[in-house]
């Protein structure tokens, strides 16, 4: 399983960038991955879930595919559903890792 | 037993209603009870009704109304309740900083526009504090203000942002997105999110401005000062005064702000570069303070305040942000005073000219053939 994730604007107008292929993580870290998808009920979210952008709130793409299925969404600080929060919050500290020089 | 202040004992009930209209806290209180009081005497059921409306009248006129919630990292808004209007200070700086931050802000908009909140109705100033763990950012939601705490949970070593509330051109900043939405309630893309976003810094370095009482050439012109740590190549988020020039970092790259049209990026990440652009009509409005001097919430402020919340529709471009500045400015100094010729100064300088006033003769025909326009238009 592929996980793409970006995160785009907040108030600096920024962008985070995170490709994470879970078969290369460690068994718990992609567990941890799996359940927050499935706590989220992922391939069953909307595709758009931010139609109308707020003021430098974050905007999150999420794609996610297996060997069968691929599923993208778009969702923001204030249109994501709090089932989708943790998996969210997982991946932007997943991405803020990747900034260290 | 009532007991009434000398002055407002014998004042006629008319002057007592001014007082309510337009004194201070202080002298609205007063003069309120002494009508309550004075209107009790006589009996007068009709005059009763309209002291309801007058008190309701006063709460909605000049008195603050805050409250800070926390979310406790978590994202669920607003959160947990933890100071309200005129409760003491906690010993939470972020608490502290959105309640006296957003206070601040409340009086530049009320005391230099006469602007009664963020809907100019009186509504309540609500911020959320330590929004999630991690967080580095600060947004309005549409209803209030949420402040993130930066990299709180980092080793100090690797920490860029401190927490959100730190800075108060930032809470200056996400207020005024409330301001905007209630009136011109401009578009958040492309040249119209743009524009949303200047007026946001605009407002948000005057916040500061006034509450340090310094003059346009006094101010530093930064936005996000004191938000990055010390980790961080950079003085700010964004400079109004040199758009660009505010960051370069190894892992935070380098400002992409322009300052001139010539330099305009097109994008659609970030809202086709709302946060970016916004660099133009940023330094159009410093400019434009710097050329007219003094205190920058006094001529500049109004123009561009009154521009905010009279003239700018939802997809205004950076032609009509320069035209209709321009037309506010003729409005309260007059044609062709130096506040509007400090205005077109300003535009002009970001590569923009006042409608009806494009390059002409030699210069028009040279840019003609060569394909240059130097209007804003995309």
């Amino acid at each position: 399983m592929k996980i793409l994730f970006e995160r785009t604007g907040g108030i600096m107008g920024s962008k985070s960038v995170l490709n994470i292929k879970l078969e290369d993580l460690p068994s718990n870290e992609a567990d941890t991955l799996r359940k927050l998808l499935s706590d989220a009920d992922f391939f069953s979210l909307s595709e758009d879930l931010a139609v109308h952008p707020s003021p430098d709130a974050f905007h999150y793409t999420i794609t996610v595919a297996t060997d069968t299925i691929q599923h993208t969404i778009h969702t923001s600080d204030t249109t994501a559903a709090q089932e989708l929060r943790p998996l969210l919050q997982e991946l932007s500290q997943r991405a803020r890792t990747l900034r260290r020089p | 037993m009532h007991t009434c202040h000398s002055i407002f004992c014998i004042t006629p009930p008319h002057m007592l209603q001014e007082i309510v209209r337009n004194g201070s806290a202080t002298q609205r209180d007063i003069a309120l009870r002494t009508l309550i009081t004075s209107e009790q005497f006589r009996g007068q059921r009709r005059a009763m009704k309209t002291m309801a409306a007058f008190m309701s009248a006063a709460a909605e006129t000049g008195n603050k109304r805050r409250a800070v919630y926390d979310a406790k990292l978590g994202s669920e808004l607003p959160g947990t309740l933890v100071r309200s209007e005129g409760d003491h200070a906690s010993s939470d700086p972020a608490i502290n900083e959105a309640y006296d931050g957003s206070g601040i802000t409340y009086d530049l908009f009320f005391d230099i526009f006469g602007r009664n909140s963020i809907d100019n109705k009186g509504l309540k100033l609500d911020s959320t504090v330590h929004f999630q763990k991690g967080y580095d950012n600060a947004f309005w939601d549409g209803k209030q203000m949420v402040y993130g705490d930066g990299d709180e949970d980092l080793p100090a070593a690797e920490r860029l942002f401190n927490r959100f509330t730190i800075s108060l051109d930032i809470i200056g900043h996400e207020l005024t997105h409330g301001v905007t939405q209630y009136e011109a309630n401009l578009a958040y893309w492309d040249q119209a999110g743009a524009l949303n976003e200047s007026l946001s810094d605009v407002f948000g370095s005057l916040v500061k401005q006034y509450q340090r009482k310094q003059t346009a050439s006094q101010a530093d012109w930064i936005i996000g000062e004191g938000l990055f740590t010390s980790n961080v190549k950079g003085v700010g988020i964004r400079s109004m005064k040199a758009p660009g020039t505010a960051y370069d970092d190894p892992i935070l790259g380098k400002d992409p702000q322009p300052g001139h049209m010539k330099d305009y990026v097109r994008t659609v990440e970030d809202n086709g570069g709302v946060h970016i652009n916004s660099g133009i009509p940023n330094r159009a409005f410093y400019i434009t303070a710097i050329e007219l001097g003094g205190n920058a919430w006094e001529k500049a402020g109004r123009i561009w305040y009154k521009t905010l919340t009279e003239k700018l529709q939802e997809r205004s471009t950076f032609q009509q942000g320069c035209d209709l500045t321009y037309e506010a400015a003729g409005e309260l100094f007059g044609a062709n005073s130096l506040e509007q010729q400090a205005v077109k100064k300003g535009w002009a300088e970001v590569g923009i000219s006042v409608a009806g006033d494009a390059p002409s003769g030699c210069l028009s025909t040279v840019l003609s053939v060569f394909g240059i326009s130097l209007r804003a238009e995309k």
